[in-house]
Formats: structure tokens, C-alpha cells, sequence
């Protein structure tokens, strides 16, 4: 490791030497305590993220290598984008690792399906660094205010998800204790196991739309459960369980617009088919197949020099059956309000995810000091409520945490 | 002939009462808002924040703005401080008087555009002591304008103009500006809050004409209730480059500077 992380400083250092490379990026001291009893800490990490980018007005280029060392010296050094842009009079393109951001909402996933997730410490990381970078081709055209997007990539990059024993694994429930057959986990790497998305985008005074489509691979496994029944007890012994990832047909969209004080967003997504768990084992390997729907509609405002916004998000499987794990209807609202005091230095935020279905939240208020300029003093708390869902079943997991970060 | 000779001196004596038409506050604010200004214009903006205690912190901003006649376009990208970097703001500002400005914020963190109420006019740029309507274009209509007094300051006479919005809940109860008569430059403004306490001072520390347009290239906020200032300096200023429209769209916002 120290090897990679000598070479990778002397490549920077000799590419400083001989061109205008800008460098900028930050230090950060990320130090996460749970609540519970002992005050075990949730996540002790100290980050170096570099961002080396030049832009020659003809080609640009950016990379994004970073290093994050834990409590137990463990020290991951990773490139969360490495890309070349080639300017065109009315085209760009961009070949390499990159992330790639689409649609209007804040804090869920609808039409943003390109970029696949990290979900090692569930969402509670900085977005930008829950989303993975992933190798692609990405051409925009362009027609005054109007873009059509084309992405190309080549490899498909799943979710990646918690350790087996970290705090943030989703809790699955089985009738007996499953053995897992990881054969078909990964899904071959090559031209037919591509992955495409287009866009068209257009910005006006009245509104911003998009209209997407994809054909991609879903990147959360569907469980593929093979039982095995007792003969004599007429009960499941043994199972089986197989993730497997499926491919997506998808089409969508996202609007934005402003009403008055407000700004008004939407977005959706239409999936033609998606693989869903149900309870019924001994049927089409425990799944099935639906039409799925996922939906947002948000408001942002302004009230007393508090910015506010809301988004109430919907998941609709369509055809619904009742073997099915998920609810017909998943309902969820997001909440936000900040406010900024002592000429923008201290801000203070509350944001909410809550389910409606089981009635559970995470609740993360918090409170941001710019003790100087580009250097942030971050104190919050992340708070679980409910006992089961998305965030019920993490109520184990409160805590308190503070970020420390130096930009340069 | 008597009688021709009597007519054309009543014409001239009529038209020389035209010429010499006595001026408004209206007249003057909308000689101000009406001062021939480029076509379009770029420069880097340097914002120094300085507290009560005289601790100082610098933003820095690069700005294209071009006039398409019934809209205004303007996009500026924020070089430091260093957690702002490369994030962009744009802004199309209408001619027409009930129009809003569309506002958009590309935050580079999140590699998203949001569309932003441009509503908030009354909140502080980047933490400084200009609002986002100070900075821009208020519409004369908007307020009811008055000339309080011809004096010289500065060395430059002044006509000295009291202007009360006609929107009582405004931000500010009235302001009194120093404009320079022939220029069309406010050279300083009085900034009073909904009390009628003054609030802030705006005082020109340069200006200059480049080409054929004056342009301010130094100024000075003062809060004198709160004792912070903030200076607002214009450097490497060019003007009428015919910037090409397609600087002011989504993919700049995108790709930054």
C-alpha cells in the first residue's frame, strides 16, 4: 500500500512540475458514537480526497484519488473518478470512471440509477461519496438550451453493501438459517452485459424536464431461494439462497419549476419489471415478477429566512400480489429546513427521512460552524426511530458524530 | 412679417421651456437605470467580509454577464473559498416589470443543477453585506422617487434622491441615493430599515469608463448597526468581447471555468 500511495504522490508531484494542474480537495476527521450503553464508535475515519483536474479548453481532465484510514489502521486508498473531456462545438465527451448524477430529487434515487450505490454505512456518508464512480462513455449534445445525453457502460458495478457484521446490514428474515450460493453474484463482464441510458434535458424560464430511458442491470440482487422440504414434517429444512442480479428496462422523467415563492419538483420512474421476494418459497424460487413505479413530487420554499422543502416519494408495485414481501405501496416524506446565522458562518439543519408504512424516521439534525474559511466544524445526530423498515430497523444505531474538515 | 417674427419666437421660447423640463426623482433613478451599459461583460469580483473586529475573509468570483435585449443573462463561477470551488450560480433577469429572475445553483458535490426561488431577494450574498437585490437592477417603478436637494460630494454634484417602495413590506423603508448629475452614478446610497434606522451605507470608491460606459469598480457596504463591512472590488474588467449565448447555459454551469 505505502508502494501505491509513494508512486501515486511522485506521478502528482512530476505532473505539477510540467503543467497548470489544479489541485484542490480536503482533510477530514469523520468520528461517529452510538448511543448505546458502551458508546462504541459507529466509525472512527480520518480522509485525504485529492482532486487533480486540468482543463485546456479543447480536453480537460479530472482524478479523484482518495484515502481513508480507520481506527484500525486500515488504510483504503481509492479513485472515486479518473476522466478525459474532449469540447466539441456542440458536444462533449467523457470517457473514463465517473459519476453520473440525473433527475430533481434530494436524497432518493428515482432516475439517478446510473451511479450505483455504497451503502457500507447505510445513507449517512456525503452523497457524493455514496455514489460510485463507474467506467463509462458519456456523450452530450447540445441544442441551445436542450441536451441529449447518451451513457455507455461497459461493465455493470452492483451496490455495495455493509459487512456481514456491520451495524448497517439490512436485516433479512428467513424461516431456517439459509446457505448462500454466491455463484451467480457477479454478472459477466462483456459487450451483451452492457449497460445504456439516454436523456433529454431542456432548461427554460418556465420549467426544467428530463426524459430518460435504460436498459441496465438492476443493482440490487433479486434472493433466488431453492427450499428443501422434510418429508415427514412437510417443513422447509434447508435453503438455498442465490442473489442474482436482473436486467431493467426503465423509462422516466423529472420536471422543476418555479410557482411564486415556491419551486415545485417532480420525478419518476417506470420499471418494466422488477424481481420482488415474496413470501411463497416453494413458488418461482420465492419471486416474482412486477411492473414497478417510483415517484416524487417536492416543494421548496423560503419562510421567515428558513429555507424549507419536503418531498413525499411513493414505490407502487404494479399487479400487486399478496405473496409479496414489500408493501403494494411504500410511502415515504422527506423533510428539510436550514437556517444561517452570523453572515452564513453557523448554519443549522434538520433533515427527516420518514416512513409512513412503518412508521419509522431518521432524524438528522445538525449544526455547521465555518470556524474559518474552508475549514467546517460539523456536530449532528442521526436518530432511528420505529423498530422495523428502512430506518426502524437501525434504531440500535443512533449517535452522535462530529466532522472536522479542512478544504483546500 | 411682424406677425411670423412673433410666432417663431413664441415656438422657440415653447421649446426652450421643453428642454429645460424641470427633472424628477423618477427621471433621475431612471437615468441611472437606463445608463448605457455593455452589451456584455466579464471580470473577477473579489467580495472582502470584514468583521467587527477587523478579521477579513475573501470570496472570489468569476462573472460573464450579456444583455439579449428583453433578458439579461449572467453566470458567475466561485473560485474560493476552497469548499465553494467551482460551484456556479446563473441568473436571467427580464425587462418586463412582474417577471421574475430564474435563478439556478450548480452545486459540484452533488453534480446536480437546482432550480432556486429567486424570491429570497432580501437574503445576503454569500454571507456578505449586499443583498441579492442589491446587487441588482431594482426597477425604478418600484419605488416612488424624490429629489430631497442638489449637493456636491465628492467634488461631483449630486442630486440627492429619496426613494420609498411602494411594497411596504420591502426590506427597506426608504433609501436616499447620491447620483451624479451628467454620469448617472450612485455614489453613495443610505440603506434605512423598516424602522427608518439607518441600516447600511454604500459608498462608490471607483468607478471608470471603460469604452463608453461607466462602470463601478470598487464599493463599500457598511452595516452600521452590526459594524461588519464588506468590499466589493472588479478587476480585469472587459466589455462588449461578444461572449457567445452559449456561455450562459447548463453546460457551462457543468463544466465551470
Amino acid at each position: 500500500m505505502k508502494k501505491i500511495i509513494v508512486t501515486v504522490t511522485m506521478i502528482v508531484f512530476g505532473l505539477s512540475l510540467f503543467a497548470e494542474i489544479d489541485f484542490n480537495g480536503f482533510v477530514r476527521n469523520y468520528t461517529g458514537i452510538l448511543l448505546n450503553d458502551n458508546h462504541d464508535y459507529s466509525i472512527l475515519q480520518n480522509t485525504f480526497d485529492l482532486n487533480i483536474s486540468q482543463n485546456s479548453g479543447k480536453i480537460a481532465f479530472k482524478a479523484n484519488p482518495y484515502l481513508n484510514q480507520y481506527s484500525d489502521d486500515d488504510l483504503t486508498l481509492g479513485l472515486r473518478e479518473a476522466y478525459m473531456d474532449m469540447y466539441f462545438e456542440k458536444m462533449d465527451l467523457r470517457i473514463g470512471k465517473q459519476q453520473i448524477i440525473w433527475g430533481k430529487a434530494d436524497g432518493v434515487f428515482i432516475t439517478d440509477i446510473i451511479s450505483p450505490k455504497d451503502m457500507s454505512e447505510f445513507l449517512l456518508p456525503d452523497f457524493s461519496e455514496i455514489r460510485l464512480g463507474i467506467t463509462s462513455l458519456k456523450a452530450d449534445y447540445y441544442l441551445g438550451d436542450n441536451t441529449f445525453e447518451f451513457v455507455w457502460v461497459p461493465n455493470f458495478t452492483p451496490t455495495i453493501m455493509p459487512d456481514e457484521n456491520s451495524i448497517w446490514r439490512p436485516k433479512m428474515s428467513f424461516p431456517v438459517n439459509p446457505n448462500w450460493d454466491f455463484s451467480k453474484k457477479d454478472v459477466e463482464k462483456n459487450l451483451e452485459n452492457s449497460e445504456v441510458f439516454a436523456k433529454f434535458s431542456a432548461m427554460s424560464s418556465a420549467i426544467d424536464f428530463e426524459f430518460m430511458g435504460a436498459y441496465m442491470w438492476d443493482d440490487d440482487p433479486a434472493m433466488d431461494i431453492k427450499p428443501t422440504i422434510d418429508p415427514t414434517t412437510h417443513q422447509i429444512s434447508s435453503l438455498i439462497v442465490t442473489p442474482q442480479h436482473h436486467r431493467l428496462s426503465v423509462t422516466g422523467g423529472s420536471f422543476s419549476t418555479t410557482v411564486g415563492d415556491f419551486v415545485i419538483r417532480g420525478e419518476g420512474a417506470y420499471y418494466f419489471g422488477k424481481y420482488f421476494s415474496t413470501d411463497n418459497l416453494t413458488v418461482n424460487d420465492g419471486l416474482l415478477e412486477k411492473d414497478y413505479l417510483h415517484y416524487l413530487l417536492g416543494i421548496d420554499t423560503s419562510l421567515w429566512d428558513i429555507k424549507l422543502s419536503s418531498q413525499f416519494v411513493q414505490q407502487a408495485i404494479l399487479n400487486y400480489d399478496d405473496s409479496i414481501k414489500n408493501d403494494e405501496f411504500d410511502n415515504t416524506v422527506t423533510f428539510l429546513a436550514s437556517k444561517t446565522f452570523l453572515r452564513e458562518t453557523l448554519r443549522t439543519e434538520l433533515f427527516a427521512y420518514i416512513g409512513l408504512n412503518d412508521e419509522d424516521a431518521l432524524i438528522r439534525p445538525k449544526v455547521i460552524y465555518d470556524f474559518s474559511d474552508g475549514f467546517d466544524i460539523i456536530f449532528g445526530v442521526n436518530i432511528f426511530t420505529g423498530n422495523k423498515g428502512k430506518f426502524g430497523q437501525y434504531d440500535n444505531n443512533d449517535m452522535i458524530f462530529s466532522k472536522i474538515k479542512y478544504s483546500f | 412679417m411682424k406677425k411670423s417674427i412673433f410666432m417663431i419666437m413664441m415656438a422657440i421660447f415653447a421649446l426652450s421651456l421643453v428642454g429645460q423640463e424641470k427633472i424628477t426623482g423618477l427621471k433621475v433613478i431612471q437615468n441611472v437605470y437606463n445608463r448605457k451599459s455593455p452589451k456584455d461583460q466579464t471580470g473577477e469580483l473579489i467580495m472582502t467580509l470584514i468583521n467587527k473586529r477587523g478579521e477579513e475573509r475573501v470570496r472570489k468570483i468569476k462573472q460573464f454577464t450579456k444583455d439579449f435585449g428583453k433578458v439579461e443573462k449572467k453566470i458567475m463561477f466561485f473560485i474560493s473559498p476552497a469548499d465553494v470551488h467551482n460551484t456556479s450560480f446563473m441568473n436571467w433577469s427580464y425587462d418586463k416589470d412582474d417577471k421574475d429572475d430564474d435563478q439556478w445553483i450548480y452545486l459540484p458535490a452533488l453534480k446536480k443543477i437546482k432550480r432556486i426561488s429567486s424570491d429570497s431577494k432580501s437574503d445576503y450574498f454569500m454571507g456578505s453585506d449586499f443583498t441579492y437585490d442589491d446587487l441588482g437592477d431594482r426597477k425604478p417603478k418600484q419605488d416612488n422617487h424624490k429629489i430631497l436637494r442638489e449637493e456636491k460630494f465628492h467634488n461631483e454634484n449630486c442630486y440627492v434622491i429619496e426613494s420609498i417602495p411602494k411594497d411596504e413590506d420591502y426590506m427597506y423603508s426608504k433609501t436616499i441615493t447620491w447620483v451624479i448629475k451628467n454620469k448617472w452614478i450612485g455614489l453613495k446610497k443610505e440603506f434605512y430599515d423598516e424602522d427608518g434606522d439607518l441600516l447600511k451605507t454604500l459608498n462608490i470608491k471607483k468607478y471608470q469608463k471603460i469604452k463608453e460606459y461607466w462602470l463601478i469598480l470598487n464599493s463599500e457596504m457598511h452595516n452600521v448597526q452590526k459594524n461588519h463591512t464588506t468590499t466589493m472590488e472588479l478587476k480585469n474588467v472587459k466589455v462588449d468581447t461578444s461572449i457567445p449565448s452559449s456561455k450562459f447555459t447548463e453546460r457551462m454551469m457543468k463544466r465551470g471555468l
